[in-house]
């Protein structure tokens, strides 16, 4: 069985159907990537994954556990965390103190330490932060703030990793670094579970794509046999092409 | 000892010397304060603005941690003085005794009126504190035999303890003055703890707190009930100081008072209550202004340091001593801490 099931998964928002029934299996040792058009439904399914939305139905297995509709710290709390959209940090905090509140989260679960290390320094140090410890988390550039994001999940010394368009709005070169980060995650444990627009991105660094539509999976497998699916050209590159 | 030496510098836990000079003067002050000869008048000044600064450190702790402002906060200060009153008058019991009863008191019921707080927040919540404390003055003037209604209840000295009187105003000052230290110690020590971090982050952004394993329901609640706890001490020593409470002590109008004078001081800073609490008692009567033009006063001040000192009066002094730090030691840019 895989680290994270989910089957049926829906969700209504009043009468739009955001999710209509996903089936996913994840593993956490490995990269996946969930692409799809604008509206597919990708943050809605880590919302309601991750406790921020209820499910209108369906299941949320974590680790052979049931974890459908928890409270979202309770779902953080057992290894399974996710990163915002919008770079998420407390911005009037130092970016030490930062770290050290997730740090001390991840301590109080009692928890294994990760191969990230349980001190806040040790993980400013792994997300390239080091030198930026005493920085206002809010005055920093967009690019150390999804460090900063990501620094965080890590801290409280996660199993899986979601992570909702980790490069957005970052130049070519930040998006690389950030992919060079994700790529380290898997040899220490951590799965991560991507959702980007950027195709050539997620396909090289992806072992797995699921493609998202309409709030349903229309394909899985490998990024090349995925993005030459015929379905998946048709509604999600053919808007391009 | 490795990941220190990452960390390029600059961090230390334990307090600085500049924090340890800051803690020596202010408590050499408030001990020495009756040497200086003050009178009875300001004497009962410097109790009255004792235990209302304690008052505002269980606000400051709310607000400057958790950001969530009340302006119902004298109204658990009444819960804390009615139930010492309560007990003096209906069970005979004293001060002593009274103590942890107030403080409970007041901490259990900030944390019932702090349940909307989970549904609403901001304004919204200002306004049910408000409520709360409006109605709370209703409810004692028409509480009949049990709260003494409009005239309200008369207090009982407190008992000897330790060897000392305390119907001697000096002693009086003392006691205050032990309560108020150890609600700063109290304070400190919660404001650098993990808990004091968690409620930052909570302050700071309550979806991310949620996503990274806090219970932010709990801990907001907690928050809530410690500030209870400060309000309800401060209650009590009201109460035995004045020995006599009636409602009209605890209604609105002083609420707003305490949030105006935290807003004024400063919520962030240790020192901060305790400098709004010190301007708002003792500069109109320094300055000897009459009630109504010290409220005007007042008001022109508290407008002038939102415009001016977001901070408070307390961030205005520390960036003033910084600045002068930073031109006698150019070569230490790196120096700043702290958690505001």
């Amino acid at each position: 069985m895989a680290t994270l099931e989910i089957t049926g998964l829906r969700k209504e928002f009043g009468g739009v159907v955001a999710l209509g029934g996903v089936d996913l299996s994840i593993d956490s040792d490995k990269i996946i990537g969930i692409i799809g058009p604008n509206g597919s439904g990708k943050t809605t399914l880590f919302n309601v994954v991750t406790g921020v939305h209820k499910p209108t139905s369906g299941r949320v297995i974590w680790r052979g556990e049931n974890i459908t509709g928890g409270s979202a710290y309770r779902i953080a709390r057992k290894g399974l965390v996710r990163t915002f959209q919008q770079a998420m940090s407390f911005p009037g905090l130092s970016v030490r103190e930062n770290v050290r509140i997730a740090c001390e989260r991840g301590r109080s679960e009692g928890r294994a330490i990760s191969a990230v290390g349980g001190s806040p320094e040790e993980v400013l140090h792994f997300v390239g932060l080091a030198d930026e410890g005493n920085e206002i988390a809010g005055s920093m550039p967009f690019g150390n703030l999804r460090r900063l994001g990501i620094a965080l999940a890590l801290g409280i010394n996660p199993e899986l990793l979601l992570l909702d368009e980790p490069a957005a709005g970052l130049s070519h070169n930040e998006a690389d670094d950030l992919m060079e980060l994700v790529l380290r995650l898997p040899k220490l444990g951590i799965g991560a579970c991507l959702i980007d627009h950027d195709m050539f991105l997620m396909s090289a660094l992806c072992e797995r794509l699921v493609v998202l539509n309409f709030g349903t999976k229309i394909a899985e497998g490998p990024p090349a046999l995925v993005l030459n699916d015929a379905k998946v050209k048709e509604v999600y590159l053919g808007a391009d092409l | 000892m490795q990941t220190i030496k990452r960390s390029g510098g600059g961090e230390h836990w334990g307090p600085s010397r500049a924090e340890v000079v800051a803690a020596v003067i202010i408590v050499g002050l408030l001990l020495g304060f009756p040497l200086l000869h003050p009178g009875y008048r300001f004497l009962s000044l410097a109790i009255t603005t004792g235990f209302t600064a304690i008052a505002l450190y269980g606000l400051a702790f709310q607000f400057g941690q958790a950001g969530i402002m009340s302006v119902g906060h004298a109204g658990l200060m009444g819960i804390g003085a009615y139930t010492a009153g309560i007990l003096a008058v209906k069970c005979g019991i004293g001060f002593w005794p009274a103590l942890p009863c107030s403080a409970l008191a007041a901490a259990l019921v900030a944390g019932l009126i702090g349940l909307p707080s989970l549904r609403v927040s901001g304004q919204h919540y200002i306004i049910i504190t408000f409520c709360f404390c409006a109605l709370l003055a209703i409810a004692l003037t028409n509480g009949g035999g049990l709260t003494g209604g409009a005239s309200g209840l008369d207090v009982g000295p407190i008992g000897p303890a330790f060897g000392l009187n305390f119907n001697k105003l000096l002693n009086a000052y003392y006691l205050v003055v032990a309560a108020l230290l150890t609600c700063l110690l109290a304070n400190h020590l919660l404001v650098n703890s993990p808990y004091g971090r968690t409620l930052r982050a909570i302050r700071e952004n309550e979806r991310l707190s949620r996503a990274i394993g806090i219970n932010t329901n709990l801990h907001k609640i907690g928050a809530l009930m410690v500030s209870g706890l400060f309000a309800g001490v401060a209650g009590i020593l009201q109460a035995y100081y004045l020995r006599h409470i009636s409602p009209g002590l605890y209604g609105p109008f002083p609420s707003l008072y305490l949030a105006l004078m935290v807003m004024l001081g400063g919520s962030r800073l240790l020192y901060g209550p305790l400098t709004g609490a010190v301007i708002v008692s003792f500069l109109p009567e320094l300055l000897q202004l009459n009630p109504i033009d010290s409220r005007i006063a007042y008001g022109v001040g508290l407008l002038l340091v939102i415009l001016l000192l977001p901070g408070g009066v307390s961030a205005g002094l520390l960036g003033v001593y910084r600045w002068a730090m930073s031109k006698t030691q150019p070569s230490n840019p790196r120096g700043r801490r702290g958690h505001a």
